[in-house]
């Protein structure tokens, strides 16, 4: 009966020990559990340094770059036409294989299929979301984009908002998944490819001309300001060597974007009404783009693209 | 054995509880956000973009985004209900404050609209709670989360 018990214990003691390292492994960097005697002399610490500024400080950053529904929304807004032969093909799905690909067309084919639906084309909205789920399942992503997804869009195929939202909802998914899952280069990755699909499709519909839809070159322009949170959103995971392929390919993007100018022509004014909770930020700005760097610009979205729809 | 044997399973009891606890903590930041943050941006559509992280009393987080000329934007910010309120301010490149919740009884949704295209980046602090005897420790999910007006 002891050496039954002792054998227990041992064992007990064994799967403590395991645990111990399991959490410690999980547990990645954040502090360790805190003795009671520590969390007091903690918070009277806390107290004792209510004069310091941002005490306990511990500052985490977030670069929030426009998703793939943002970015059709304003190529809406601008005016552009629909166009389905720009998009990435259906039939490409089968290609995808490796992460950084199932990643890069989850965030194109989910531009892709914000585009289609805020153009109404609920056909093609319903092939892009199962693309989108395809490259979901090949990264794992169980939880963002099930059948019920795909059933959901179906029965909602004429109410715009309600498409809307099941878009939203599963780009977050795929996104708040990997994210806390420990698989965050990843979610960069998809947020990338989102970004450069919504480029190139603004960029494509421009015809190439500079003057046909000035705010949709406004539009492109503007994500100049984008490319610096692409870079930075990177940096965040410059150990990973598909991270490391992406800061080449849009380095490439940033080289062209610097012979476009941004400059801001008055101060920055913001008027708040209070009743209607609103604030607008009053600023004006001027922008300057020849028509050779645009050209450089077209031809280098629509090369990178094209490699990463390959 | 009579004292080992319990204090153990003590032991394992507190890692089982903590391990799962810990897992549903940092799971939930998703469906806290979809939850409570999501249904704060009303009738304007989620980006579909996740902002999500624990944070406790006094620490503090940064925003960066891209505000687009002709599209306006509603900003939600949720904590759970056992942090302090959350100070959130709007600053641009210069680091001119465009709008501080602290104006605003500490109002976690705001809308704001921009006359040209601006990065802009969102200060968030969880006000420390000083003024109690006994401090607030505890860490908790906080979401930002933007919407944008439809047609």
């Amino acid at each position: 009966m002891r050496k039954t018990l002792n054998q227990v214990s041992n064992l007990l003691i064994s799967i403590t020990i395991a645990l111990l390292l399991v959490v410690s492994c999980v547990s990645d960097g954040k502090k360790s559990q805190k003795t009671e005697e520590e969390k007091i002399v903690e918070s009277v610490q806390q107290v004792d340094s209510k004069m310091v500024e941002d005490f306990n400080k511990s500052k985490l950053i977030f670069y929030s770059l426009p998703s793939p529904l943002e970015t059709a929304m304003l190529i809406k807004r601008s005016g552009a036409r629909y166009d389905e032969e720009i998009l990435n093909p259906v039939d490409n799905v089968t290609n995808y294989n490796t992460n950084l690909k199932m990643a890069l067309n989850l965030g194109i084919y989910s531009a892709d299929l914000s585009y289609t639906s805020l153009f109404d084309q609920t056909q093609s909205a319903i092939k892009y979301m199962g693309c989108a789920k395809k490259m979901a399942e090949g990264l794992s992503i169980l939880e963002a984009i099930d059948e019920n997804t795909i059933k959901k869009l179906e029965d909602n195929m004429n109410n715009r908002d309600a498409v809307m939202d099941i878009i939203s909802e599963s780009f977050m998914n795929s996104n708040a998944y990997l994210k806390e899952n420990d698989r965050a280069a990843l979610s960069v990755m998809v947020l990338v490819g989102g970004w450069v699909e919504g480029l190139y499709l603004a960029t494509t519909l421009t015809n190439g001309s500079l003057e046909n839809n000035r705010r949709l070159i406004d539009r492109i322009i503007y994500q100049k300001l984008s490319l610096i949170t692409v870079l930075n959103l990177l940096e965040t995971h410059s150990e990973n060597e598909d991270i490391i392929y992406l800061q080449n390919k849009i380095g490439e993007l940033k080289s062209i974007f610097e012979d476009i100018k941004i400059v801001n022509t008055s101060k920055v004014n913001a008027e708040t009404d209070a009743e209607n909770r609103i604030t607008t930020i009053k600023a004006e700005s001027e922008t300057q783009i020849t028509k050779e760097v645009f050209n450089r610009l077209l031809n280098k979205v629509a090369e990178i693209r094209g490699e990463f729809i390959s | 054995m009579k004292v080992l044997f319990p204090s153990t399973s003590k032991c394992i009891f507190i890692l089982f509880f903590c391990l799962t606890f810990s897992a549903n903590t940092f799971g939930q930041c998703k469906s806290f956000a979809k939850n409570v943050g999501k249904p704060k941006l009303g009738e304007f559509i989620h980006d579909g973009n996740y902002n999500a992280t624990e944070l406790g009393a006094g620490e503090t987080a940064e925003l960066y985004k891209t505000f687009f000329k002709g599209q306006r934007y509603r900003i939600a910010i949720s904590k759970i209900e056992s942090l302090p309120d959350i100070h959130f301010r709007l600053i641009n490149d210069n680091n001119d404050i465009i709008f501080d919740n602290k104006d605003h009884n500490y109002t976690d949704v705001w809308d704001f609209e921009v006359e040209s295209t601006q990065m802009i980046i969102i200060k968030i602090k969880v006000l420390d709670d000083y003024s109690s005897l006994t401090p607030n420790t505890s860490k908790g999910c906080v979401s930002v989360l933007f919407g944008m007006k439809k047609e």
